[in-house]
C-alpha cells in the first residue's frame, strides 16, 4: 500500500514515537488504515476534479447537461461515496469503544497542569506519576478525568485521544500489541506548560505485568 | 432637467461632509463599505504579521525566539483577529458596499445603523489591538475554553479583553446582519422579484440570517463567562453545578456556522464572477440557491463535530458525523455547477478568474480533509494536531481569501473607476498560491506525525524539522505576495487612467452606474425585468442617468429610495433616509464606555454609559418621527406611493423583527444552557430550588394578559407600561428567592433568566412610553401606526420571554 | 416574506428535530430506562421527524406559488426533499450504535 512507499521517503532516520501512522496497537492500526483509505480516495477525487476543470476549460462554448453536472456529479456521486464512508467510519468507531470483556484491564488517569497521575483497579492504592503501566496485548480501559482545566489523553501510536474534563470521567480503550515504551501527550491546549505535558506508557509482557501487580517497582 | 443637472442636484442631497468630518458623519453605504473593507484589511495585515511570528518561532526546533507566555498570546490573537476582525467585517464591508448597487437601491435600510456598527467594530478592534501592544492579550486560544480561560487559571485581564472586546465587535456583526437582511428583502428596484435577484444577494441574505442565529450563542457564552469571571457566577465551574462543556456547546453552536458565514459570501462572489469570466450564465441557478440555503441550515447541525473527543456517546457522535458528511453534498453541487458553468461558457484567464481557479485547487483539498475529520475515528487521531491547522487554513484561505482576492480584482475597477494599471497582481498570485500550498500541504503530514497545534516549540527527532522549515519559508513567500497585492491596490487607486464603465461586460446592476459610484448610486431607479438587466438593456445606464426610471426627480430635496414587496418585487413605499450625522459615532463611543467600564471593573461607569446609549437612541429615533402626514407621493413613471412613516410595517418594524430573531436565538441558547446543566452537569440538583410563592406568578399572569391586550390599543399605552412594571416586579421577587447567585449554577441561571426578562420588560416599557410621547406631542395617527406596531412587537416579545424565563426558573421548585 | 419562510421551513424543522433527538438521547442516558426501551423511544422520535418532513413536503406542494413562480416552487420542494433525506441520513445510522458510551 502507499504507506509502504511514502513512509520511508519522508521519515528516514527519524524516531516516530508520536506518529499516528506508525501504529503499535489495534486501535491506532485501524485508524491508520482508515487514513490511508481516506488519502487514496481524496487523491483520486482531487485528480478527477482537476481533470474535469481542465476539460471544462478547453471545451468549446456550448450547452452542457445540467442534470449531469448537478444531479450526477453534485448529488449522486458524493452521496454514494459519503454513505460508504460514513458506514465505514461508524463501524470502526463502534469497534474501538470500550466494550466490556473478560480480558479488559482498568486503569485511571487524572490530568492536571502539568502532570499525569495514574491508578490501577487491580492494584488499589498504587499511584504512578507520569508513567502508565499496562499489560501488552490486552485491552486496557483508561478512565480519564481532570483536576483542573481540560486536557486530553493521547498515546498516538496506540489509539485516538479523549479529553479529560473536570467533573466527568471519559473512558478510552487502548492496547499495545507488544511490550515496550510508548510516548503519551496531553493533547488539549492547557496553558504555558502545554508543550511539556507528556507521559510514558510502559507495556509489560505477562511476567512483567504480574511483577508490577505484585508491587515490584519496575 | 438634463442628466448633469440631475447629477448635481442629487449629489448635493446625498454627498457626505467634505474632509475629515466626512469620515465621522458619513452614513453613506459606499463610504462605509470602503471604510469597513479598509479597516478589515488592516486587521488582516496585523493577523498576518502574527502568523509570520508564529512561523518564525516554528521554523526550527527548540526555538529561543519567544517563550510560551508570548507565543500563547500571539496564536490566540492570530485566530481571533482573522475570524472576528478580518473575515466577518470583510464580508460586511463587501455587502455594505455592493448590495444597494446590485439591488438597485440608493442605500441600505438603516444608514445610521451601518455607521454605528462600523464604529463599534473600530472601537472594539482598537481594544483588542491595545491588549496586544500592552502584552496583556488573551492567551487561552481563540476558542477560550474554560476553566483555562476563567478566573482561577487566567486571573489577569487577558481573557476579559477577549470576552468584552469581541462582544463589542459582535454588535457590528448583528447590526450589519439586520441591515443586510432587511435591505435584501425590501430595498430592491421595482420588478426585482426574488427570482430576479442577483445570486450574490441570495448568498448575502443567507449569510446575514446565519449571523443573526449563529452569533447569539457566542454572545451568550461570552456574557456567562464574563459574569463568572467578574462576579463569581459559576456557569462553568463543576464544583458549583456548572460544566466546562457548556462553553464548548455554546462556542461551537456559533463556531461551526461561522465557518459557513465566512465561506458563503465567497461562494456568492464566485457564483457572480465566474459566469462573467466565462461569458455565460450560471449553470443550475435554482440548484445553487437551494445549495446555499441547505448549507446554511445544515451547518447549524454540525457543532458537536468539534467535540468528538469530549466523551459524548457514540450514538450522538454518529448524528453529527452523518450531518458533517451530508454538508459536503450541497458544497459539491455548487462546485460542479461552477465547473459546468466554465464548460458551457468561453472562459477567459483574467486575474479574477485565476483566483477562481486557485479556489478550486485549494478548497477541494480542504473540503476532502473536512470529510476526513468528519469520520469520527480519524478525528480522534487528527483532533488538535497540525492536520486540523492545515485543514482549516485550506478551507478558510482557499474558501474565503482566494475568492475574495478574485473579488478584489473584479470589483476594484468599480471602486476606483480606473483601469487596472500594473500587472503586479499576477506576480502576487504566483507568490501567494504556491506559497500557501508550500506552507500548509505538508503540515497535514506533520500533524499525523504527532505535532500538536499550539505548542510553542518542538524537539528535534520526530521528522518535523524539514516540514516546518519548508512551511516557514513558504509562508514568507506568501506574505511577500500579500504585500504586493497591497502595493498593487495603492498603485491602482493612485494612478488616474479612467476605465470603461463595465470592463468585464457583466450583467448586474452595480455596473449600470458611473464609476466610482456617485453617493446616490442611481440617478433614477430601474424597472427590472430579468436577472441580468444590463445584458438585456445595454442602454440602461443612460436611461437611468436621464431620469427615466423611478425617483428621478430630486425636487423634494431629500434622500429617497423605494422598497418592494419581498416576493414579487412590486413597489410598496418610499423611504426617506436621514442625512449626515455624527450621532452613530457618538453612540458607539458611549457604547464603548459601557464595555470599558466592564473591562476595567469601573462598574459605576456601566449604568451611566447604558443611560447614555439610551439617550442617544431616543434622540436617534425621535428624529425619524413625522408629525404630519404627506399622503401618497409621485415616484415617476406614473406611480404614486406612500412614505414609510405612513405604512403599517415600516423598515423599523422589519429591523425589529430580525433583531428579535437574533434576540430569540440568544434566549433559546440560554434555555438550552439551562437544560444542559440540569441534565448533564455533575453536582445537580442544587441545595434549594427557587420558591417564590403565588404572588409573582399572579403578577406574571396578570401582566401578561394586560400587556397582550393593551399593546393592541393605541390609547392604552400607559396600561402596557404598568403591565411591564408588574412583570418586572415578579422577576425581582423571583430573584429574591435565590439570594446568592454565586453558590450554584442554578441560582446563577435564575439571575440571568430574570435579568433578561427585566431588560426586555424595560425595553418594551420604553417603546410604549416613546409611542405615548408621540401622541402627547400631537403626531397624526397616520404617521404613528408603524411605531405602534413596533412597540407592540417588543411588548409581545417581552411577554413571551418573561413567561418562559420566569416559568423555567420556577419550574423545578414547583414539584 | 412568506416565500422566504417556506424555503427555510423544512430544513429548520430538520434542525429542530435533530437537536431535540440529540438532547433526548442525552436525557435518556441519565434515566435508568433499559436499552431496548430507550432505543424504541428514539426510533419513534426519528420516525415522527421523518413523518413531519413528509407532511411538510406534501403541504409545500399544495401551497399557492402564484406570486413566487415555478422556479422558487422547485427550489422549495428541492429543499423539502433535502430535509427529508437529511432527517433519515443524520438520524437513522446512530440508532444502531452504542447509546451512552
Amino acid at each position: 500500500m502507499s504507506a509502504v512507499i511514502l513512509t520511508p521517503v519522508l521519515l528516514t532516520g527519524c524516531d516516530e514515537t508520536l506518529s499516528t501512522v506508525h501504529p503499535a496497537g489495534p486501535a491506532a492500526a485501524v485508524i491508520a488504515q482508515l487514513w490511508w483509505v481516506l488519502l487514496a480516495g481524496s487523491v483520486v477525487i482531487t485528480t478527477l476534479v482537476a481533470m474535469l476543470v481542465l476539460w471544462a476549460w478547453r471545451r468549446p462554448e456550448g450547452a452542457v447537461s445540467e442534470r449531469r453536472f448537478v444531479i450526477g456529479l453534485g448529488l449522486a456521486f458524493p452521496m454514494t461515496v459519503l454513505a460508504a464512508l460514513l458506514a465505514y467510519g461508524l463501524i470502526i468507531g463502534e469497534k474501538l469503544l470500550p466494550h466490556q470483556g473478560p480480558e479488559v484491564v482498568s486503569v485511571t488517569a487524572e490530568a492536571r497542569q502539568y502532570a499525569w497521575r495514574f491508578g490501577y483497579a487491580d492494584l488499589p492504592g498504587r499511584i504512578t506519576d507520569d508513567v502508565l503501566h499496562i499489560p501488552a496485548a490486552r485491552p486496557v480501559d483508561v478512565a480519564i478525568t481532570s483536576a483542573d482545566v481540560i486536557h486530553a489523553f493521547w498515546v498516538p501510536r496506540l489509539a485516538g485521544k479523549l479529553d479529560a474534563v473536570p467533573g466527568h470521567v471519559n473512558t478510552l480503550r487502548i492496547e499495545a500489541a507488544s511490550p515496550g515504551e510508548y510516548a503519551g501527550l496531553g493533547a488539549e491546549y492547557n496553558g504555558p506548560g502545554y508543550r511539556g505535558h507528556g507521559f510514558t506508557v510502559i507495556a509489560h509482557d505477562p511476567a512483567g505485568w504480574q511483577a508490577f501487580l505484585q508491587g515490584e517497582a519496575p | 432637467m438634463n442628466a448633469l443637472q440631475r447629477h448635481r442636484a442629487l449629489s448635493r442631497i446625498w454627498a457626505s461632509d467634505p474632509g475629515w468630518r466626512g469620515w465621522c458623519t458619513s452614513v453613506n453605504h459606499t463610504d462605509l463599505g470602503r471604510m469597513f473593507m479598509a479597516v478589515s484589511a488592516f486587521f488582516f495585515i496585523v493577523g498576518g504579521i502574527l502568523a509570520m511570528l508564529i512561523r518564525a518561532q516554528l521554523a526550527s526546533p527548540r526555538s529561543a525566539f519567544m517563550g510560551p507566555e508570548h507565543y500563547n498570546q500571539i496564536f490566540t490573537m492570530h485566530g481571533t483577529i482573522m475570524m472576528f476582525l478580518f473575515a466577518i467585517p470583510m464580508f460586511e464591508g463587501l455587502a455594505v458596499y455592493l448590495l444597494p448597487k446590485m439591488l438597485g437601491s440608493r442605500d441600505l435600510a438603516f444608514p445610521r445603523l451601518t455607521a454605528y456598527g462600523f464604529w463599534c467594530y473600530v472601537f472594539g478592534g482598537a481594544m483588542m489591538i491595545f491588549s496586544l501592544l500592552a502584552g496583556i492579550a488573551p492567551d487561552s486560544g481563540w476558542f477560550m475554553y474554560p476553566p483555562l480561560s476563567s478566573t482561577i487559571n487566567s486571573p489577569g485581564i487577558n481573557s476579559d479583553f477577549w470576552l468584552i472586546g469581541i462582544t463589542f465587535v459582535e454588535i457590528s456583526a448583528i447590526a450589519a446582519a439586520v441591515e443586510i437582511t432587511v435591505t435584501i428583502l425590501r430595498y430592491r428596484a421595482p420588478g426585482m422579484s426574488l427570482v430576479r435577484m442577483p445570486i450574490f444577494a441570495w448568498y448575502a441574505l443567507v449569510t446575514a440570517v446565519m449571523i443573526l442565529t449563529g452569533f447569539p450563542p457566542l454572545i451568550l457564552g461570552s456574557i456567562l463567562l464574563e459574569l463568572e469571571r467578574a462576579f463569581g457566577l459559576p456557569f462553568f465551574q463543576v464544583a458549583h453545578g456548572g460544566d466546562a462543556l457548556l462553553w464548548q456547546h455554546l462556542f461551537w453552536l456559533f463556531g461551526h456556522p461561522e465557518v459557513y458565514i465566512i465561506f458563503l459570501p465567497a461562494a456568492g462572489a464566485i457564483s457572480t464572477i465566474l459566469p462573467v469570466m466565462s461569458r455565460t450564465r450560471l449553470l443550475g441557478h435554482p440548484w445553487v440557491i437551494a445549495s446555499a440555503v441547505s448549507l446554511a441550515v445544515l451547518s447549524f447541525g454540525l457543532w458537536v463535530h468539534h467535540m468528538f473527543t469530549t466523551g459524548i456517546p457514540h450514538l450522538a457522535l454518529a448524528f453529527f458525523s452523518a450531518a458533517s458528511t451530508l454538508v459536503a453534498v450541497p458544497t459539491a453541487v455548487q462546485i460542479f455547477a461552477w465547473i459546468g458553468t466554465i464548460a458551457k461558457g468561453r472562459p477567459q484567464l483574467h486575474l479574477p478568474m485565476m483566483w477562481m481557479l486557485s479556489f478550486f485547487a485549494t478548497f477541494v483539498i480542504g473540503g476532502l480533509t473536512g470529510v476526513m475529520v468528519a469520520v469520527v475515528p480519524f478525528d480522534w487521531q487528527a483532533h488538535d494536531t497540525y492536520f486540523i491547522v492545515a485543514h482549516l487554513h485550506y478551507v478558510l484561505i482557499g474558501g474565503f481569501v482566494f475568492p475574495m482576492l478574485g473579488a478584489l480584482y473584479y470589483w476594484m475597477p468599480h471602486v476606483t473607476g480606473r483601469k487596472t494599471f500594473f500587472k503586479l497582481g499576477n506576480t502576487a498570485f504566483w507568490l501567494i498560491v504556491p506559497g500557501f500550498h508550500g506552507t500548509f500541504l505538508l503540515l497535514h503530514w506533520v500533524g499525523l506525525l504527532g505535532m500538536r497545534r499550539r505548542i510553542d516549540t518542538f524537539d528535534p527527532g520526530q521528522g518535523w524539522e524539514v516540514i516546518n522549515i519548508i512551511a516557514s519559508v513558504s509562508s514568507f513567500v506568501m506574505a511577500i505576495g500579500f504585500a504586493l497585492v497591497l502595493i498593487d491596490v495603492v498603485v491602482n487607486a493612485a494612478v488616474a487612467i479612467r476605465g470603461s464603465r463595465d470592463p468585464w461586460g457583466a450583467g448586474t446592476l452595480e455596473w449600470a452606474m458611473p464609476t466610482p459610484a456617485a453617493p446616490y448610486n442611481f440617478a433614477s431607479l430601474p424597472q427590472i425585468t430579468s436577472r441580468e438587466p444590463l445584458w438585456d438593456t445595454p442602454e440602461l445606464p443612460l436611461q437611468l442617468a436621464r431620469g427615466e426610471g423611478y425617483l428621478g426627480d430630486p425636487s423634494r430635496n431629500r434622500r429617497e429610495t423605494l422598497t418592494v414587496e419581498p416576493t414579487t418585487g412590486r413597489p410598496e413605499y418610499i423611504v426617506v433616509f436621514p442625512g449626515n450625522t455624527a450621532l452613530p459615532m457618538l453612540m458607539s463611543a458611549v457604547t464603548g464606555l459601557f464595555f470599558l467600564g466592564m473591562l476595567i471593573k469601573a462598574y459605576w461607569l456601566v449604568p451611566v454609559a447604558a443611560l447614555g446609549v439610551l439617550a442617544c437612541a431616543l434622540v436617534w429615533t425621535w428624529g425619524l418621527q413625522r408629525p404630519a402626514p404627506e399622503g401618497p407621493l409621485p415616484v415617476g413613471r406614473g406611480l404614486s406611493l406612500p412614505i414609510a412613516s405612513e405604512v403599517a410595517h415600516p423598515p423599523g418594524w422589519w429591523g425589529s423583527l430580525f433583531l428579535l430573531v437574533a434576540d430569540g436565538t440568544f434566549f433559546g441558547s440560554l434555555l438550552f444552557g439551562y437544560a444542559f446543566l440540569w441534565t448533564i452537569a455533575p453536582n445537580w440538583p442544587p441545595q434549594q430550588w427557587a420558591e417564590a410563592g403565588l404572588l409573582p406568578v399572579a403578577l406574571l399572569i396578570g401582566g401578561t394578559f394586560l400587556a397582550l391586550a393593551a399593546s393592541r390599543v393605541r390609547s392604552l399605552w400607559p396600561v402596557t407600561c404598568a403591565a411591564m412594571l408588574a412583570m418586572a416586579l415578579a422577576a425581582v421577587m423571583v430573584l429574591r428567592a435565590v439570594p446568592d447567585p454565586g453558590q450554584h449554577a442554578y441560582a446563577a441561571t435564575v439571575w440571568v433568566l430574570a435579568g433578561y426578562a427585566v431588560l426586555h420588560q424595560g425595553l418594551a416599557l420604553i417603546m410604549a412610553g416613546f409611542f405615548g410621547a408621540t401622541r402627547i406631542a400631537g403626531h397624526a395617527p397616520e404617521t404613528t401606526g408603524g411605531l405602534h406596531n413596533i412597540a407592540r412587537l417588543w411588548s409581545d416579545y417581552a411577554v413571551a420571554v418573561s413567561v418562559m424565563g420566569i416559568g423555567a426558573a420556577l419550574l423545578p421548585g414547583w414539584g | 416574506m412568506g416565500t422566504v419562510l417556506r424555503l427555510a421551513l423544512p430544513l429548520t424543522a430538520w434542525l429542530a428535530a435533530f437537536s431535540a433527538i440529540y438532547g433526548l438521547n442525552g436525557w435518556l442516558c441519565t434515566t435508568d430506562l433499559t436499552d431496548a426501551k430507550a432505543r424504541t423511544v428514539l426510533a419513534v422520535a426519528v420516525l415522527l421527524a421523518v413523518a413531519m418532513q413528509v407532511g411538510l413536503f406534501i403541504w409545500l406542494r399544495r401551497c399557492d406559488w402564484q406570486a413566487a413562480g415555478p422556479t422558487l416552487r422547485g427550489v422549495a420542494l428541492t429543499l423539502a426533499v433535502v430535509a427529508l433525506v437529511g432527517t433519515a441520513w443524520t438520524l437513522l445510522p446512530g440508532l444502531l450504535l452504542s447509546r451512552c458510551v
